[in-house]
């Protein structure tokens, strides 16, 4: 490790002395919207206030309340309703029999989970081991996903609701919600088209058109909601360069989807082994990167009859993150067991073409924490996220359990990648820290590359390179 | 190459594609038939032997002379399919012209599902217990005709005939192409689990369904063939108890629905998977003098518009060219004739598509001057001019509202006649016309009538509203592919094309994308209520939305200078500042 890129060569950012490695502030950050969601989240209209709340709740019979349950929410909640306080009251043999029903299920998922020990229930505290997003449970920024061809901007709040900002500060901003979108855990715009975007949540995938039609700023209910076939919750999606297909993952669930909108098919990549958790396309299409739940993770060849190569890491953890290089030559990827950063080379690097292509998968970065002021505060640990620049010369990287954010630079040649610690950025104060990072991609050829970092405080902030 | 020689070389192609696929469809009769075998002879406690044992029944002698009948009805099936397959997709207008033009092709094809069904459950009626296996047996010392062999030889006619009308009946066979493009054992194996684990649930309701229709009508089934056959009565399923009680027939009906299901299904799809292989295309013309030419050029291809799944093919295999395949061969689309520096791959690749393009919009906008509530249509009614006797703040308030009604589609809710007669203008000079033509158009209207009203003739002989719409969009997949792959192919000459051989062509195909997408556009307030192309006008309206889109957001820069009218440019940037 000794030869590794780390983060005792890392500067903080008011100590560089060379200008051309300091980000500026530029005049164009400043008709960037202003966003500070906690703020927001106290306005009324972010509310989460669904029709069937405004009903007076009215007395009615035990197996009525316990039909109506299931009807409305499934068997598991009636099963809970059976086994209420008030249904114990009321009806004590309905009490006792749902207990034993809940007895003999929990034998059956005890059974279950030995033979399928991956086939946990998904809930919100296990969805947030595996986003990308710090603290997911809690954090008032859950996601963001800035549109690839125009100024858009969606937020993802704690409150379900996605608000749209635009360039345009006088304009409302445009605010999904719905009660068919819950517990969002990501998004994306659809590619080559300025009004889609799909929201990955606990019901499914909902699809919404933002154009100028919406009345008010709002619209009533998505174009359309796919639901996981096997009704589980989505949490991680991502559409490919043509926006025709869009692949999901969930924790719960081995395949991994490809969706094709606009017909409503789909097709699940099958391959034994846990379910899946993180997706990434390569800018190109050749490639989609897939995390799971346990240590392995695959690559799948999409133009090579989608053959997939696995691969593991270390003996425990799974991959927290991962990127692409613009260029889509090199994958970048972190696990949750060791702070090290990885490389997958997708080029050959010999002149004579092996029928088996190997790969290699070689370290380069070690992000152990090392304090970096006098004040003693550390930098690195176990990563969070990872995020490249789309030009490809910053890669910035949050970690779970320190503060700051650390820039590295990196230079890409055809056939290998560099990378030397930067700089670090930090919150406004000590105790903030980074919930979420993206690029915003290049709208022109000329357009600088802008980083936006939700921090735990609800600020969204901007960050210009040069 | 000729038109002739190309439909020769692409119908020689399909035709062994369609080979293979009857090779597979006769190999997976063995297989079925083994998991048959394995549910029906199952064995906890000697599993070797159930194994074993099964293996060697489906290798005797017995198995493969008994299958030969059912390989013949799965020939016969495949040939059916193929043909329909590859058949002209021609537009019927009335429903009396389907049943002429696709009546007796339906009702082979019902023959064929009724022969595999019959002829699935008599072969596997052979390996049952003893109580089903013949037709008759001997009770009391006499032959009687087995009740329980009829209830599954039924079973099989009855299932067959579920699957014809559940799946084939209204609805064309299509190619579909995957979404995701697994390699051929993957896709093999896939198929199998899917359709296995899926028919066993969706024969549950024909079993069911069967069941009680045997219950009702099984006894004078039975009656007839033993009068028939001059034997005796079985009474062993009387009663509804006598069919309820009896498990295992039920299991047996259940299972033998399940393969059956699962056969044909499988059969629709291995057709539909080798015939959506990608096709070897070519993309340059050899024009060597005296060079036999083998290959068929993607033009040529897209060309055949009377063979839908090779134009299909075409334009699929342009897609993945300009969106997955490799730089080189995409250079033959750039490159200039040598001599003569004449861009033609792109000249007649170009022309092809532009082409399609305008003749599928045009046949678009000519079927949808029959849909009567089509907002913004040019088949609404003109404006009627103004009358004198109304005053001038009435008649801008009827504008108005009239303008209004066709701009959101509201129809009317009495009939315009009273409206017309005092809105129409008069004429100084009208004809008036003889007794006898009054007599004989009053005679042509009322006959009119009188056949309207007989039950059934307007079903049959009139032509249902947005029908050539709906056919157009659900047969619009080579669109789908070839505008797609235009407009990347418009986007990848601002790096590839060193010659600047597309930019020329560029405002055309604008326009025509443009011209199409506006069409849509209108038509997606009727497209709900027009039967089945819901997914088809999606994945067309996307396809030509993104596609322009992609084009509009490659070219921002010099949009203005590509397209000099100002409607069209204002109606491009619209689509590229939604916000």
């Amino acid at each position: 490790m000794a030869g590794l890129s780390n983060l005792k060569q890392c500067p903080p950012f008011s100590a560089l002395s060379d200008p051309s490695f300091r980000p500026n502030y530029t005049t164009e950050l400043s008709s960037y919207p202003k966003i500070h969601l906690k703020s927001e989240l106290h306005n009324s209209s972010a509310q989460c206030f669904y029709g069937g709340q405004g009903f007076v709740p009215v007395n009615e019979g035990v197996l009525k309340r316990i039909i109506r349950t299931f009807f409305e929410g499934g068997f598991w909640e009636s099963l809970a309703e059976t086994r209420s306080q008030t249904t114990r009251e009321q009806a004590p043999w309905l009490g006792r029999t749902g207990d034993y029903i809940s007895q003999l299920l929990g034998i059956a998922t005890s059974l279950k989970l030995k033979v399928f020990p991956h086939a946990q229930d998904v809930s919100a505290d296990r969805i947030a081991e595996f986003v990308e997003t710090r603290d997911w449970s809690d954090s008032d920024v859950r996601f963001m996903a800035w549109n690839c061809h125009i100024f858009k901007l969606a937020v993802a709040g704690i409150d379900d609701v996605v608000r749209i900002y635009t360039k345009n500060t006088n304009a409302a901003t445009t605010v999904l919600k719905s009660a068919t979108q819950t517990q969002i855990t990501c998004m994306a715009w659809r590619p080559l088209s300025a009004t889609e975007i799909v929201i990955g949540c606990s019901q499914g995938l909902c699809f919404w058109v933002v154009d100028n039609t919406m009345i008010l700023g709002r619209t009533n209910a998505p174009s359309q909601i796919f639901k996981h076939p096997a009704k589980l919750p989505i949490t991680s999606l991502q559409w490919n360069k043509e926006g025709n297909l869009l692949a999901t993952a969930s924790i719960g669930d081995r395949s991994i989807i490809i969706w094709q909108p606009d017909s409503g098919r789909m097709e699940a990549l099958k391959r034994l082994g846990p379910p899946g958790s993180l997706l990434k396309w390569s800018p190109g299409n050749d490639w989609l990167f897939a995390g799971t739940v346990d240590r392995v993770f695959r690559v799948w060849n999409c133009h090579n009859h989608w053959s997939t190569e696995r691969w593991t890491v270390g003996n425990v953890g799974h991959v927290q993150s991962a990127c692409w290089s613009p260029c889509g030559r090199f994958l970048l990827f972190v696990s949750t067991t060791e702070p090290i950063l990885y490389r997958l080379q997708f080029v050959r690097q010999t002149m004579l073409k092996s029928a088996k292509d190997e790969k290699e998968v070689l370290p380069i970065a070690d992000l152990n924490a090392c304090s970096i002021d006098e004040n003693k505060s550390l930098i690195g640990g176990p990563v969070q996220q990872l995020a490249w620049d789309p030009r490809g010369n910053y890669l910035v990287i949050t970690f779970k359990s320190t503060n700051h954010i650390s820039i590295f630079r990196t230079f890409i040649t055809k056939y290998d990648l560099q990378i030397s610690a930067s700089f670090y950025l930090s919150g406004e104060t000590a105790s903030e820290y980074p919930s979420f990072v993206c690029f915003q991609p290049l709208y022109k050829d000329d357009d600088q590359t802008v980083l936006t970092i939700a921090w735990s405080s609800g600020r969204i902030q901007y960050y210009a390179f040069d | 190459m000729s038109h002739l020689s190309t439909i020769n070389a692409c119908k020689l192609l399909l035709f062994r594609r369609c080979l293979q696929a009857v090779l597979l469809t006769v190999g997976i009769q063995f297989v079925l038939l083994t998991i048959f075998l394995l549910f029906v002879n199952f064995q906890l406690l000697r599993p070797l032997h159930w194994i074993t044992s099964t293996l060697s029944l489906v290798c005797s002698f017995y198995t493969w002379f008994a299958s030969i009948p059912l390989i013949g009805a799965v020939v016969l099936y495949g040939v059916i399919l193929c043909q329909q397959h590859l058949a002209e997709r021609s537009y019927c207008a009335s429903r009396f012209r389907w049943l002429v033009h696709y009546g007796p092709r339906k009702l082979l094809f019902l023959g064929a599902h009724l022969l595999v069904g019959c002829l699935t459950a008599w072969l596997y009626t052979g390996y049952m217990h003893t109580d089903y296996r013949h037709l008759w047996y001997r009770c009391y010392g006499q032959e009687c005709i087995s009740a329980y062999h009829v209830y599954l030889l039924g079973m099989g006619i009855f299932a067959g005939c579920y699957y014809f009308v559940s799946v084939h009946m209204r609805q064309e066979v299509e190619i579909e192409f995957p979404i995701v493009n697994y390699c051929w054992g993957e896709k093999l194996r896939e198929l199998l689990y899917s359709s296995m684990a899926r028919s066993l649930f969706k024969s549950l309701v024909p079993t069911l369904a069967y069941t009680l229709l045997f219950w009702l009508f099984g006894r004078v089934v039975c009656h007839r063939l033993s009068h028939l056959l001059a034997v005796d009565l079985d009474e062993r399923l009387e009663g509804f108890f006598g069919v309820a009680t009896n498990g295992r027939l039920l299991f047996y009906g259940w299972l033998l629905t399940a393969q059956i299901l699962s056969n044909m299904h499988l059969m629709r799809c291995f057709y539909s998977m080798f015939l959506s292989e990608e096709f070897p295309l070519a993309v340059t013309k050899n024009r060597a003098p005296f060079v036999q030419e083998k290959e068929v050029t993607v033009v040529a291809a897209l060309g055949l518009t009377n063979d839908y799944v090779v134009q299909c093919l075409a334009a699929k295999y342009l897609h993945n060219l300009v969106t997955t395949g490799d730089v080189e061969k995409r250079a033959e689309l750039f490159q200039l004739t040598e001599p003569g520096n004449r861009p033609a791959n792109w000249r007649a690749l170009c022309d092809q598509c532009l082409t399609l393009l305008g003749s599928f919009t045009d046949e678009l906008i000519d079927s949808m001057q029959k849909i009567s509530v089509l907002k913004g249509s040019p088949s609404s009614p003109p404006l009627a001019p103004i009358s004198d006797s109304v005053s001038a703040s009435l008649m801008a308030e009827r504008v108005l509202t009239r303008q209004y009604n066709q701009m959101h589609g509201i129809r009317p809710m009495v009939s315009p006649g009273r409206n017309a007669l005092i809105d129409r203008p008069v004429d100084s000079i009208r004809r008036v016309p003889n007794w006898c033509e009054r007599a004989s158009m009053q005679m042509e209207q009322s006959i009119q009538l009188l056949i309207n009203r007989v039950p059934g003739i307007v079903y049959l002989f009139t032509e249902p509203e947005g029908a050539k719409t709906t056919f157009l969009l659900t047969h619009s997949l080579t669109l789908v592919y070839v505008v797609q792959a235009l407009s990347q192919i418009c986007v990848l000459s601002l790096k590839e094309d060193e010659f600047g051989v597309v930019q020329n062509d560029l405002p055309d195909i604008i326009k025509a994308i443009s011209r199409l997408k506006g069409e849509l556009d209108k038509l997606s307030s009727v497209a709900s209520n027009l039967r089945g192309p819901g997914s088809s006008f999606s994945v067309l309206r996307g396809a030509v939305r993104r596609s322009l889109f992609h084009i509009c957001i490659s070219f921002g820069d010099y949009i203005g200078d590509l397209i000099p009218s100002r409607e069209e440019l204002h109606q491009l940037q619209t689509l590229l500042n939604q916000e």
